[in-house]
C-alpha cells in the first residue's frame, strides 16, 4: 500500500520527521520502503484494518496525538426506498446504499482531494469514482458507484447459477463462473462481481450527476482468489480479502457526502442500510499475568490498559472489548502481541534459556557417511528440483504446475544427473563426478510413497593428478568406489550417449539405489560446524570459455623440482584460473625429471584470446626458467 | 607410480569433491541447534492439507492455500509441503512436552523468478515446555544470529504475522551497506496449534522459529543470485570445498 508521509504526518502531534515515522511503523510491524516521501507499506494479511490512512493513524495513536481533519456530514439522512434483496446474507452481513444527486459536476477538486491524485500519482476517472477511491485510501472501506440512471431495480445479491460473460468497467470481458457472488439487476444482468469490480453497464462517467454508492462488508472467503482468477487488479478485492470493518459504513458514507458537499451543491441524499448480523463485538478476559507470562515481562495492569485504550480497546467487568475493525484479535495471545508492539519487540529483555529435554528420535548418520566417502573420491553434491515432463504410470501429478514441462514429480534421479553432467561437459569439464540424495515419490495403491534415494554419475578423467590424469572413468571405477559402501547389491549402468546430443567419447556411468534402514556403514562422517563454512566466499564465475596450455619441463637438478612446482602452482594472475601437475616422470638413468603442468585460463570479461594467454605464459616461462640453469623446456629455443 | 621416498615428486593431490553449499549451511545450523538441546525430526515432502495447513491454524480462506501459492498433487489429494512446520506437528503428536524439535529440508511454493524458486530449503524449530516466553525466544534467536554473523551483528525484531504463532516476529540484521535484511521468522506458538496436537495450552507454551537456508547461505557466502545454487555448475560448487 502506498501512502504519503505528508498525509500521515499532518495528523500527528508532535509532527515526526520521516525517519522517526519510519521507525515507529517498523515497531508496529508495518514493514515498508520509502520513495520520495511515499511509504510503500507491506501490511501483513491479518491487518486489513491498516490498509488506509485512518488505519495507520489508529495504530500510531500509541505514540502521538491524532488530529484528523476528516469532517463528516452531520445532518439527518432521509431513507432511501431502494429495492434490494440479499440472497447471500452469510457472505454479506452489512450493506448500505447511498443515493446522491448533485447540481453540477465540479470542474476542479479541492486541494485535499487533488493532493491525493498528484502525490500518489493516481489517475482521475470521474468525480464520484474519484471520491470513492480517495475514501478507500482514507478509511480503508471500498465503495462502489453506480450511475443511478443506468440501474434497473430491483437489485439482488446472489450466486451465479451458470457461467456468464461480464464486461467490467475496466473494459475487460471475462467469463465469471457459476457460484461466484454477483449483483444482478431487474433483468438478471450481472452489474457487479461482488467485492471485486463493477460492470460497464452501470458505470459512472464524467457527466454522472446522480449516483448510488454501495458500501458493503463481504466475508473474505468469498472474495479471496477472485482478482487473481480473473486477472483483475482490484483495490477493493485486496481490502475485502483482508477483511473490513462491518460497522464503519455510516461514518464512511457520511464522509462521502461531506466530500461531495465540499465540491458541489447536493440536491438529494438518501440512505438505505441493511444489517443481517448480530452484534459481532468480541470480548477477551483481562489476563495481565498471562500476558506477562507470554512475553516474559513485568508490565503492570495500568500500563497494559493504557496501551490498549490508545488502540481503541474498551474495558468492562474484567473483559476487554475488541474494536470492530480489529478482526485479527480474539485471544489473550493476540492482546499480548498488542502490548509487545506498544513497548517495542526490541525493548523486551531476553531471558536466558536452557533447553533440557530427553531426545528420543533416532538420527540416521548413514547418509552422511555415504556423502563423505563420495566427496573423498572427488564427487560433488548437487540438488535438483523434482519437477519433470516425463510421465510414468507411477508418477505423482502436479495439479497446478508452473508450466507443462514441470507437470510431474521425478520417479528417479537419473535424468536430472545426466542433465547436470552434460551441462558441465558443455562448459569444458573433462571430469564430472556428481551425486544427489533426495526423496523420490511415486504413487502406489496406498498413496504417494517416498524413498530416500541416491544417484551417482560420473564421466571423463578419474582425477587430474599425474597418476590418474590419463585414466578414464569406467564401470569398474564406480563399482570400486561404491564397494566401499558395502551395499548388498547395486548395479552400475553405462549410459549411451546416442540420444544425448553429446560428442564426447567418454563413458557415462551411473548408479541409483535406495538409502534404507538396512544400510549400516562402519566409517566416519563430517559433522559440519558453522566454523567450517565461515570464510568461504563465493567469487562470481565466468560464463566465457576457458583455454588451457600444457607446459613440460626437464629438470636435471632434482632439488629444483619442488621449487618449480611451488612457483607454478602458486602463480597468481587474474586470467589464470587453475594450474596442476598432470605428468611426472623421474628417469634415474638419464638423471632427469620430466614434469608437466596444465594451466587453465579464463577471462571474466570475454572470450580469452591466444594473445592474452601468450603474455601470461611468457611471464611464467621466463620466471620458471630463471629458477635454475638445469630447468629447461624441451624444444624451446 | 612415484617412489614413496622420491623427495622431488610433486604432491599427489587427490581432487576432493564438496557438499552442496545449501546442505553445508543446513547441516551446520542443525548441528548448532542440536548443541542447544534440540533433536531432529523428519517428515515427508508430500503432505496432507491437514498437517500442512489445518493443524497449523492456516484457515481454508488463507491466501497460502490458493492454487497460485501451493502445489497440489494427485487431484488435490495432497500438497507439496510449503514449510517444514508439518514435521513439527507430527513430532508433537508423537511426544509429550517438554519437547524441542528441529526439522530441515526442501519445501515448495508456486514461485519462479529471479528471487524466488519453486523449491527451497528451510529449518524450523519448536520448543514447548511450561512457561516458555517471548523473552526466552529472543535469547535463542540472539544466540543463533550471533553464531551465524558474529557477536557484533545488529539485529531487530519487528511484529509480523504467521497463523501458527502469536505474537509473531520477523528478525532483520543490519547489513554492511546500512540496509536491514530479513533473516528469519519466529513467535510464540499459537495455543490453537498446541491444542490441535493434544497439548494443554493452559499448562504449556512454546516458541517456534524458521529460517530460509538459501537466504542465509547467500548472505554468508556472498552469492547474489539464488538460482546459482541449483545450476549444478562445477565451477560454482568447487568454491565451497
Amino acid at each position: 500500500m502506498k501512502i504519503s508521509y505528508k498525509h500521515i504526518a499532518n495528523c500527528l502531534i508532535p509532527r515526526p520527521d520521516i525517519g522517526e515515522l519510519s521507525e515507529k511503523l517498523f515497531q508496529l510491524g508495518h514493514e515498508h520502503e520509502i520513495f520520495e516521501e511515499i511509504f510503500d507499506i507491506e501490511i501483513t494479511p491479518n491487518r486489513g484494518d491498516c490498509l488506509s490512512l485512518d488505519g495507520l493513524l489508529r495504530d500510531l495513536k500509541l505514540f502521538y496525538e491524532i488530529e484528523k481533519k476528516h469532517d463528516i456530514f452531520q445532518k439527518e439522512i432521509l431513507p432511501f426506498k431502494f429495492e434490494f434483496e440479499n440472497k447471500a446474507k452469510e457472505c454479506c452481513s452489512n450493506i448500505s446504499f447511498l443515493k446522491i444527486e448533485i447540481d453540477e459536476v465540479p470542474k476542479r477538486y479541492e486541494d485535499f482531494l487533488d493532493d491525493y491524485f498528484s502525490i500518489l500519482n493516481v489517475k482521475k476517472i470521474n468525480f464520484f469514482t474519484d471520491v470513492s477511491n480517495f475514501l478507500s485510501y482514507e478509511t480503508g472501506q471500498p465503495t462502489h458507484c453506480y450511475d443511478s440512471s443506468k440501474l434497473n431495480e430491483p437489485i439482488m445479491l446472489d450466486f451465479l447459477d451458470k457461467e456468464t460473460e461480464f464486461e467490467t468497467l475496466l473494459d475487460k470481458k471475462i467469463k465469471i463462473s457459476e457460484g461466484d457472488l454477483v449483483f444482478f439487476d431487474k433483468d438478471k444482468n450481472v452489474i457487479n462481481l461482488a467485492g471485486v469490480v463493477g460492470g460497464k453497464n452501470t458505470e459512472c462517467n464524467k457527466n454522472t450527476k446522480s449516483v448510488i454508492v454501495e458500501c458493503a462488508h463481504f466475508n473474505p472467503e468469498i472474495i479471496i482468489g477472485k482478482s487473481l482468477k480473473y486477472d483483475i487488479s482490484s483495490d477493493a478485492a485486496y481490502k475485502f480479502e483482508r477483511n473490513t470493518d462491518p460497522y464503519s459504513h455510516d461514518f464512511v458514507l457520511r464522509r462521502f457526502i461531506k466530500i461531495v458537499e465540499s465540491h458541489t451543491q447536493i440536491k438529494k441524499v438518501e440512505l438505505l442500510s441493511k444489517s443481517y448480523a448480530k452484534n459481532i463485538y468480541k470480548f477477551i478476559p483481562t489476563e495481565i499475568t498471562k500476558i506477562n507470562k507470554i512475553l516474559g515481562t513485568k508490565i503492570n495492569e495500568n500500563e497494559c490498559l493504557t496501551y490498549l485504550n490508545k488502540l481503541g480497546f474498551e474495558f468492562s467487568e474484567g473483559k476487554i472489548k475488541v474494536p470492530s475493525h480489529r478482526n485479527d484479535i480474539s485471544t489473550t495471545n493476540d492482546i499480548a502481541e498488542e502490548i509487545a508492539r506498544a513497548i517495542g519487540y526490541d525493548n523486551i529483555k531476553s531471558e536466558p534459556l536452557n533447553i533440557s529435554v530427553t531426545n528420543n528420535f533416532k538420527v540416521n548418520f548413514e547418509e552422511k557417511k555415504i556423502k563423505k566417502i563420495l566427496i573423498d573420491h572427488g564427487f560433488y553434491e548437487v540438488i535438483n528440483n523434482p519437477f519433470v515432463i516425463e510421465n510414468f504410470s507411477e508418477s505423482v501429478t502436479v495439479d497446478n504446475p508452473l508450466d507443462s514441462n514441470r507437470k510431474y514429480l521425478r520417479t528417479g534421479l537419473k535424468h536430472s544427473l545426466i542433465n547436470n553432467l552434460l551441462f558441465n561437459e558443455r562448459r569444458q569439464k573433462d571430469s564430472v563426478k556428481l551425486f544427489e540424495i533426495s526423496d523420490v515419490y511415486t504413487n502406489t495403491d496406498h498413496g504417494s510413497f517416498g524413498k530416500r534415494t541416491i544417484g551417482v554419475i560420473a564421466s571423463g578423467r578419474i582425477d587430474k593428478n599425474f597418476l590418474n590424469f590419463s585414466k578414464k572413468i569406467t564401470k569398474d571405477y564406480l563399482e570400486d568406489v561404491l564397494t566401499q559402501l558395502r551395499l548388498e547389491k547395486f548395479s552400475v549402468e553405462e549410459i549411451s550417449r546416442d540420444t544425448l546430443n553429446s560428442k564426447s567419447k567418454n563413458k557415462i556411468v551411473f548408479c541409483e539405489f535406495e538409502i534404507d534402514s538396512s544400510l549400516v556403514l562402519d566409517s566416519f562422517f563430517d559433522d559440519l560446524r558453522l566454523d567450517d563454512i565461515t570464510g568461504k566466499e563465493y567469487k562470481p564465475i565466468s560464463e566465457y570459455p576457458s583455454s588451457f596450455r600444457d607446459l613440460s619441463f626437464s629438470i636435471k637438478d632434482y632439488s629444483q623440482c619442488k621449487l618449480l612446482e611451488k612457483f607454478i602452482l602458486n602463480y597468481e594472475h587474474n586470467l589464470l584460473k587453475e594450474a596442476f601437475v598432470f605428468d611426472y616422470y623421474k628417469n634415474e638413468k638419464l638423471k632427469e625429471i620430466k614434469i608437466g603442468f596444465r594451466l587453465i585460463f579464463q577471462s571474466s570479461k570475454g572470450t580469452i584470446t591466444d594473445n592474452e594467454v601468450d603474455i601470461v605464459m611468457d611471464e611464467i616461462i621466463s620466471s620458471a626458467l630463471a629458477i635454475d640453469d638445469t630447468v629447461s623446456i624441451p624444444g624451446l629455443s | 607410480m612415484p617412489d614413496s621416498k622420491d623427495l622431488s615428486s610433486p604432491e599427489l593431490i587427490k581432487d576432493k569433491g564438496s557438499y552442496h553449499p545449501i546442505n553445508q549451511m543446513k547441516d551446520s545450523l542443525m548441528n548448532l541447534l542440536i548443541s542447544y538441546g534440540f533433536e531432529i525430526v523428519e517428515g515427508p515432502e508430500i503432505e496432507t492439507e491437514e498437517f500442512n495447513f489445518d493443524m497449523l491454524n492456516i484457515k481454508k480462506s488463507h491466501p497460502a492455500r490458493q492454487m497460485h501459492d501451493t502445489f497440489y498433487v494427485n487431484n488435490k489429494s495432497n500438497v507439496l509441503r510449503t514449510h517444514t512446520s508439518p514435521v513439527q506437528i507430527r513430532g508433537m503428536l508423537q511426544k509429550k512436552p517438554p519437547l524441542a524439535f528441529i526439522s530441515g529440508g526442501k519445501v515448495y511454493r508456486k514461485d519462479d523468478d529471479a528471487t524466488h524458486l519453486p523449491m527451497f530449503h528451510q529449518i524450523e524449530g519448536i520448543y514447548v515446555d511450561e512457561e516458555v516466553s517471548f523473552a526466552n525466544l529472543k535469547d535463542l534467536i540472539y544466540k543463533i544470529v550471533k553464531a551465524l554473523f558474529g557477536d557484533d551483528v545488529k539485529l531487530r525484531f519487528r511484529p509480523s504475522y504467521f497463523p501458527f504463532t502469536e505474537p509473531s516476529a520477523e528478525v532483520d540484521i543490519l547489513s554492511q551497506n546500512g540496509k536491514w535484511l530479513e533473516i528469519l521468522g519466529c513467535g510464540i506458538v499459537n495455543p490453537v496449534v498446541l491444542e490441535n496436537c493434544k497439548i494443554n495450552s493452559e499448562k504449556y507454551s512454546g516458541f517456534a522459529f524458521g529460517l530460509g537456508i538459501e537466504r542465509i547461505a547467500m548472505l554468508k557466502f556472498g552469492v547474489r543470485d539464488i538460482r546459482d545454487f541449483y545450476k549444478s555448475n562445477l565451477d560454482f560448487l568447487n568454491q565451497f570445498k
